[in-house]
């Protein structure tokens, strides 16, 4: 039976995030908690269902484990459909020249037959390390409106911002007419969010035009879009406007889960009309007892407080024992703070145990960074900015 | 491994007791401790005991436990190899469409009975929370050679005068029941669950309805206690177990969770009690919350005063307001200044700015699903 769909979302989910340290030692990006109940996946995953897109395939290569079995059949997303669905893909041997991804452009060069079978007029490619909500539909009605070959999602940053970033210059219809990769003298504040929607016949042309140029590095922003620009097609931006963040590294992590404490916070996850799906733990409710306090804080169902936590966001089956102190800190799921711990500006990852009386971080300074399943032992003191797991 | 048992739930408990909790749903479709529902605990413990296949019958008002049991994807019953029957009631020539009771309800799912291809079947009630492993007392059961083997505890506080099964034991055979007693006699309060042969169960259903019976317990297992014939078993439940069938035990056995102790038997790590899903963000903690010794859902949005409660799912406390020893229901919103002391807010109740609703501590109030106060 042969399959159409309209639009068919491929997620770039494969980057190491090297710059999150040991927090992506053992886990692919995309797999790391956030925001006590989710993982950084969900937010372009619920977006593409909330968006009505129901086709979507998740390109792995470091570390997939964790991401697969998160993934598993894709219900917790309604992704788990029969004509459609969730499906994650990781490199494959095609005869005798299997290869590993060079590079994004080169991740959906490689899946193009998956594509295929979906014979869509559209793909949507997105980055799996951003935490925003999206509504890829009116960016796809916008690329339809205009014609275009390719558009590319835009944000305005501030014009201090604007030489770290993807610049996509427009002229006054908002068509692009340059790129420029982290400018030093920038000539516009339109920074690309690596988000695009392809014609599909469009992006399969270029893709295999790119795979022949020995010297392209099969990236969409350096190879793909400015050839596409040489050629004379037609590149939209599309404006976003509302909360994105990039979670690359350990602080801006940090960060983006604090800005979900702040009140209202920049982000709405109350949303009913457009919820971040996850996939759920059999957790009961949260347990806030006498001795305890939390003030300001997010709190995940299985966690047990018995000791201090303020402005935190705690996972699911944290477990702070008594005299305990969670200040600025996230804390993923099922680790435990031992009694007395101090856990102050600092990331503890899944199923660490602080030992009793450990200082985790500090008042002031870089964020400290406890790796997952480490054990603290007793007493020990944990420096701002360091790191601490296998 | 897998277990050759068959489950079978039935939810037609009495509720008169529970008021206007039970007006519109089923006991077993009582939310319980801050996101499940009763019969959550039941059935998540016969998943733990390796049962597949699981029938449930409705009896009255079932809507809201249709809604959600679903297809049973929640609790991994939708399968090709297990699933999730419903049983809803229906008319038929012998059959009116309302049980009279237990015995009457499996008389109509004989049906259901027969279908199955698992050598035993065990049955439970849905307003019980216990926890078993239905392998275990099945080994037992065959042990001991019984033909039907009865759960019971010595847990005193699910005593009752004037209400319930107290069973007098003798190495370890059922010789007397007692129904309602002023003052129940035996230290044994059958829990409302038992196992038998499947196809024994269906020939004493058959043979007890044809001749005149209509009790199961009064009836019919009273009748086999006292005729000998054949070997009544007993297990006991370990722990503590929760009958709920009136607002004082549905109140108690909520707060009962509260308790660390309680809490970890119910919830062990490997044995979750699973329920449906609804995709809230974590709780939050705004401002001058003041939460202690309270069970707080995913959704809810804290910015007041909160001491021995639970607050299910999506729960708004206003700035100023105050919740003392209540139980509130998914999506209530305690407004401003508002004030509430031993209540049960049902789902979607509004206390509008600076209403007071204060209740004795023995007797909660109950305050029925979307008012407006």
């Amino acid at each position: 039976m042969e399959q159409h769909k309209t639009c068919v979302a491929m997620l770039l989910a494969g980057g190491q995030g090297a710059r999150l340290g040991i927090l992506t030692r053992h886990v692919a990006k995309p797999a790391v908690p956030f925001g006590g109940k989710y993982r950084i996946i969900d937010f372009p995953l619920s977006n593409c269902v909330n968006a009505g897109i129901d086709t979507v395939g998740v390109l792995t290569q470091y570390k997939p484990m964790e991401l697969n079995s998160y993934i598993g059949s894709g219900a917790p997303w309604d992704l788990d459909i029969s004509n459609g669905g969730v499906f994650v893909l990781p490199p494959y041997s095609k005869g005798e020249e299997g290869e590993w991804y060079s590079g994004t452009a080169n991740a959906i060069y490689q899946n193009i037959s998956f594509i295929k079978q979906f014979n869509p007029e559209y793909v949507l490619i997105l980055s799996g390390d951003h935490i925003y909500k999206c509504d890829y539909s009116e960016m796809l009605n916008h690329h339809i409106k205009h014609e275009a070959a390719l558009t590319v999602a835009v944000r305005q940053v501030p014009w201090e911002d604007a030489s770290r970033f993807g610049l996509m210059n427009t002229d006054d219809q908002g068509n692009i007419i340059e790129f420029e990769e982290k400018p030093k003298n920038p000539k516009s504040n339109n920074a690309s969010m690596g988000v695009y929607v392809f014609t599909y016949d469009k992006l399969r042309h270029y893709l295999e035009q790119d795979e022949l140029d020995p010297k392209s590095e099969n990236d969409f922003g350096k190879n793909i879009i400015p050839t596409m620009l040489n050629a004379g097609e037609k590149l939209v931006a599309w404006n976003f406007e509302g909360y994105w963040k990039d979670v690359g590294t350990i602080e801006s992590l940090w960060d983006a889960n604090m800005d979900l404490l702040s009140s209202p916070a920049p982000i709405d996850l109350h949303d009913r009309k457009w919820r971040i799906y996850a996939r759920n733990v059999g957790e009961p409710p949260h347990y806030a007892s006498q001795k305890g306090e939390i003030k300001d804080a997010l709190v995940t169902e299985g966690c047990e407080v018995f000791g201090k936590v303020i402005r935190s966001v705690l996972s699911a089956d944290v477990h702070v024992a008594e005299e305990a102190q969670v200040i600025d800190a996230v804390i993923m799921p099922h680790a435990v703070i031992g009694r007395g711990a101090v856990i102050r500006r600092a990331i503890v990852a899944e199923g660490a145990q602080i030992g009793e009386g450990a200082v985790i971080g500090g008042e002031e300074g870089k964020i400290a960074v406890v790796g997952s399943n480490t054990v603290v032992p007793t007493g020990y003191h944990l420096k701002p900015g360091e790191q601490l797991g296998e | 491994m897998k277990q050759d048992i068959v489950g079978l739930i039935y939810t037609g408990e009495r509720v008169d007791e529970l008021q206007e909790l039970t007006r519109y749903r089923a006991a077993a479709a009582l939310p319980m401790v801050g996101r499940y529902r009763l019969i959550d605990f039941t059935l998540s413990n016969m998943i733990h005991s390796k049962i597949k296949n699981i029938g449930i019958i409705m009896q009255k008002n079932y809507h809201s436990l249709m809604d959600h049991l679903g297809s049973g994807r929640e609790w991994n019953l939708h399968g090709k190899r297990s699933g999730l029957t419903i049983l809803p009631p229906y008319m038929s020539r012998e059959n009116v469409g309302v049980y009279e009771g237990l015995l009457d309800a499996l008389h109509t799912n004989i049906g259901f009975m027969r279908r199955s291809v698992e050598r035993n079947i065990a049955v439970s009630d849905s307003n019980v929370l216990y926890q078993v492993d239905f392998a275990d007392v099945i080994r037992q059961h065959l042990d001991s050679k019984a033909d039907i083997t009865l759960l019971y505890t010595k847990d005193r506080n699910v005593r009752r005068n004037g209400r319930g099964r107290y069973l007098d034991i003798q190495d370890g055979q059922v010789t007397k029941i007692e129904f309602d007693p002023t003052i129940p006699h035996f230290e044994n309060t059958y829990v409302g669950a038992f196992v038998a042969r499947r196809e024994l169960l269906i020939d004493l259903v058959d043979r007890a309805v044809a001749s005149g019976q209509h009790h199961f317990s009064r009836g019919m297992l009273s009748q086999m206690v006292q005729d000998r014939i054949y070997r009544v078993g007993a297990y006991e439940c370990e722990g503590r177990v929760w009958v709920v069938d009136s607002v004082q035990t549905y109140f108690q056995s909520n707060m009962d969770f509260l308790n660390d102790t309680f809490r970890a038997q119910a919830f062990r790590d490997d044995r979750p009690v699973w329920t449906k899903l609804r995709d809230e963000m974590p709780a939050r903690y705004i401002g001058d919350s003041k939460v202690s010794n309270t069970l707080v859902a995913d959704g809810c949005l804290i910015e007041g005063t909160v001491e021995n409660s639970i607050l299910f799912r999506g729960v708004v406390v206003k700035p100023g307001a105050v919740i003392r020893n209540s139980i509130i229901m998914q999506d209530a919103v305690i407004s401003r200044g508002a004030e509430v002391e031993n209540c049960i807010l049902d789902k979607q109740v509004t206390l509008r700015d600076n209403v007071r609703l204060i209740a004795p501590r023995s007797y909660p109030l109950v305050v029925a699903k979307n008012l407006t106060i």
